[in-house]
């Protein structure tokens, strides 16, 4: 069970003055089960990477498959293969439409088909998963809500879906640090419970470090690191650095002391370890 | 930067503002809010979603206007529809998401759509975009098409168009929630620079608290008033206030009340790595 990209290049507006390459000769795969974080610039094909995990864009060259299927297809089966890729967008709340929370994380499962009693039972395992109480909010408007409240409805309407891969956007862009814990809770929850696999694109180095279970590095269309969050952070600082990226500030602290000669282990990654090894060393 | 001799370039007194929600409850995003910004000064606001900062923000340059109260820029007040020309020309405004900024086609029409808008020269059009475009680091730029650029890039154009109509006061309300950490980056040094060495004053609402440590002040946000203001130094320094707020200090502010919690001998106002370090490994 996995998504994968081989051999996989993408070229926008091909033939014209415009024409850009954005993805070059990509090769991946992602399992159910991971929690991957995709970090790089602005412009560096994070975006037209998770469109090509879904099936929004196909491979100009190569191929992109879901469970054996390629996304591409036409039939029935690529549209089915298709469906099991949730996307939450970018600022998601922005795409709420209906005048109900209930209508609005209705929307997709009542589009697979499903009987009202089922759509009933998904809105409400949804709505359960993101923290909302179903008799509080399901008559509200979604647009009376908090900008976190409202961020929660629409994860809400893609886990509906119940995917088995779901496809992060910034997830916490915008949101104050109180809202972004209780997404992350959800999100985390949600990897553990349904045993999904997690794709998410992040500009927060923190984030990337705390929750993911892999870290995939993108620089001018090409995967240029990949492999546990940890170790590159430890170990490659430098070249994260020049692609314009940045190490987790608890990487940093842990450094700076170490520099004015602090003895601690050298693979401290979370900054409640930070803090005991501190305690430790002073005796506090 | 405190300047008792001089007026406040912004002032608020009592500004309230109201609104209606989904549920026709009245909700008060502004509940008698009274602050002032000194010509020159660098001031960040922080607040958890709801609290009030980007409403405020919009007061500062007429965009929304008082129910109750005053906010006067340059002593002139929002409220009297012949100041806005002015008032507009003094306070800029950089929003969140770059790509709704953008206007035209080529970077230096960008940066001249504010100028022409209130009818200056064309030659002194031309000098004003040169001159902003230079000031931000994007002369290279000039003959761009402004959606190929960063995040960063698109953000510092946004800048520059506040620069070419003369702004005094530039409001940057979360200008980095969307960019890359470079980016973010490239925003937080030209803003100091422009302070700095231009006398530019700045009003920057973020949720990076690492950002708002560069501020002169922070003014912190909560249910449309304000909740405590000062240094960095002292208002990072109150991490549990913070957290109640549904705020984070920075991360060496955390670990020094952590580690005083635990009894250690660490002083009150460390909130930069660098202190911590030293106050541990002296």
């Amino acid at each position: 069970m996995s998504l994968k990209l081989e051999n996989v290049s993408y070229t926008y507006m091909p033939g014209t003055p415009y024409e850009h390459q954005a993805l070059k000769n990509v090769n991946l795969e992602i399992r159910k089960g991971e929690f991957v974080a995709l970090i790089g610039h602005t412009g560096s094909g994070k975006s037209t990477l998770v469109q090509h995990l879904n099936g929004l864009l196909h491979p100009t060259k190569g191929v992109a498959t879901i469970d054996g299927t390629d996304m591409a297809g036409k039939k029935k089966e690529a549209k089915e293969a298709r469906n099991k890729v949730g996307m939450v967008f970018q600022y998601p709340e922005h795409q709420l439409f209906a005048e109900t929370v209930f209508e609005d994380v209705a929307f997709g499962p009542r589009n697979l088909g499903l009987s009202e009693e089922e759509v009933q039972q998904r809105v409400r395992d949804a709505l359960k998963f993101v923290g909302l109480d179903f008799d509080t909010y399901v008559n509200r408007s979604p647009f009376g809500l908090s900008g976190g409240q409202m961020r929660r409805v629409a994860i809400a309407g893609v886990v509906a879906m119940n995917p088995d891969y779901l496809i992060l956007d910034e997830p916490s862009a915008g949101l104050d640090p109180g809202a972004r814990n209780a997404v992350f809770r959800e999100i985390e929850e949600l990897y553990k419970k349904r045993k999904i696999g997690i794709i998410m694109v992040t500009h927060s180095m923190e984030e990337a470090a705390k929750f993911a279970t892999r870290l995939l590095v993108i620089s001018n269309g090409e995967v240029i690191l990949d492999g546990k969050p940890e170790r590159i952070f430890r170990e490659d600082k430098a070249r994260l650095l020049e692609v314009g990226m940045d190490v987790p500030q608890v990487f940093k602290l842990a450094d700076l002391l170490r520099s004015k000669g602090m003895r601690l282990p050298n693979d401290i990654t979370d900054s409640a370890v930070l803090l005991q090894e501190i305690r430790k060393r002073k005796g506090w | 930067m405190e300047n008792s001799q001089k007026k406040p370039i912004i002032e608020i007194k009592n500004l309230t503002h109201t609104y209606t929600d989904t549920e026709d409850r009245q909700v008060k995003a502004l509940d008698s809010v009274t602050l002032d910004i000194a010509e020159g000064e660098f001031v960040a606001i922080i607040g958890a979603n709801g609290s009030g900062k980007s409403t405020l923000a919009r007061h500062l340059n007429a965009l929304l206007l008082p129910d109750g109260g005053n906010c006067l820029v340059d002593g002139k007040d929002t409220l009297e529809e012949d100041n806005l020309w002015d008032i507009r020309q003094t306070v800029g405004m950089v929003f969140q998401n770059p790509d709704n900024q953008i206007v035209a086609a080529i970077v230096e029409e960008d940066v001249a759509f504010g100028p022409e808008n209130i009818g200056v020269e064309p030659e002194e059009i031309r000098r004003r975009v040169r001159k902003a475009l230079e000031t931000v680091g994007m002369t290279h730029y000039t003959h761009h098409a402004p959606h190929l650029l960063s995040g960063g890039q698109k953000q510092r154009i946004a800048i520059a168009g506040t620069l070419a109509l003369g702004s005094r006061v530039i409001v940057l309300d979360e200008p980095t929630a969307m960019l890359d950490p470079r980016g973010r980056k490239e925003i937080m040094e030209t803003m100091k620079m422009l302070n700095r060495e231009r006398g530019i004053t700045v009003v920057y609402i973020t949720h990076y608290m690492v950002e708002a440590m560069e501020a002169d002040r922070v003014v912190v946000m909560d249910h449309g008033k304000v909740a405590f203001q000062g240094t960095p130094r002292k208002v990072f320094s109150k991490v549990d206030r913070l957290e109640k707020l549904g705020l984070e200090a920075p991360l060496a502010a955390e670990f020094a009340f952590q580690l005083r919690q635990a009894g250690g001998d660490i002083p009150e106002d460390i909130i930069t790595d660098e202190e911590l370090a030293e106050a541990l490994c002296h």
